[in-house]
């Protein structure tokens, strides 16, 4: 089975420049937990809540002030839109990630490959990714 | 298998009238995204960092000024210990949850139990937990 056959294919995205209090607000009223940053149709990076928490909110700065390039993870591991569903799995447990942005081979954005997503179809290809994950509590 | 084989404990806490930038530091520090809300040994409830982010970021609440009360989660589930692992599933499973608070028979707190610890036991049981779970895009 590809990837694409069990990915969310709709995925919501924001730019590198808008900030982390629009990404919250957006986070919040679609009630998701990651946005894909995405800069002239290419993918820069991933941005959480739990980024804003700990590097907006922990350190004591302004969300309105920060800008989402400046916490988003931008080493973003992905997969292809073709790939079989073992080897995103294999690649989110060796990268201890609970999310992959899937491509198309020009490198656009297909769609958004998460934990949830693989246990709908396998709950052992999900475990053996949760097994690997560093736990979050 | 008990739960208090998977559980993760000792297990971390916040007073309730710590603040959400406290509560924040501490989730940063720990590398965690979930803290348990304990006054006197009893638990009051659970805060996570996406509860911080959406609450003090997206509604504009000081970080610095709002406690952890005003935003924790009240009407908790949980378990007992030495409760079976396929019961604190199913209670995941039907409330939508990956973290269960796991009590001592004296209703003090002994751990918190996720889907990850539960991958460790049984990947169908974790997997079937992150399928019933709300989802995380």
């Amino acid at each position: 089975m590809k990837t694409q056959d069990i990915m969310t294919s709709h995925v919501e995205t924001i730019t590198p420049t808008e900030s982390t209090k629009d990404a919250a607000v957006k986070m919040r009223n679609l009630h998701i937990g990651a946005l894909l940053v995405v800069d002239a149709g290419q993918l820069v990076g991933i941005i959480t809540d739990r980024d804003i928490c700990c590097k907006v909110i922990a350190t004591g700065r302004d969300a309105v002030m920060t800008q989402v390039k400046e916490v988003m993870i931008t080493d973003v591991t992905t997969c292809f839109d073709d790939q079989d569903i073992t080897d995103a799995a294999k690649i989110m447990a060796e990268r201890h990630v609970r999310r992959v942005p899937i491509l198309h081979h020009d490198n656009s954005l297909a769609g958004l490959l998460s934990i949830d997503d693989l246990a709908r179809t396998s709950h052992d290809l999900a475990g053996t990714v949760l097994e690997a994950n560093r736990p979050i509590h | 298998m008990k739960v208090q084989e998977l559980m993760t404990t000792p297990v971390e806490f916040i007073a309730p009238t710590k603040s959400l930038k406290q509560a924040a530091r501490k989730m940063k520090e720990l590398n965690v995204g979930y803290l348990p809300i304990v006054e006197d040994g009893k638990l009051l409830g659970t805060i996570t960092d996406r509860d911080i982010t959406c609450y003090a970021v997206a509604i504009g609440r000081s970080p610095d000024e709002t406690e952890v009360q005003r935003c924790m989660t009240r009407d908790l589930a949980t378990c007992f210990e030495d409760q079976d692992i396929s019961e604190a599933a199913r209670i995941m499973e039907e409330l939508h949850i990956r973290r269960l608070p796991i009590l001592h028979h004296d209703n003090t707190l002994a751990g918190i139990l996720t889907v990850d610890d539960l991958a460790r036991g049984s990947h169908d049981l974790a997997g079937a937990v992150l399928e019933a779970a709300i989802p995380i895009h």
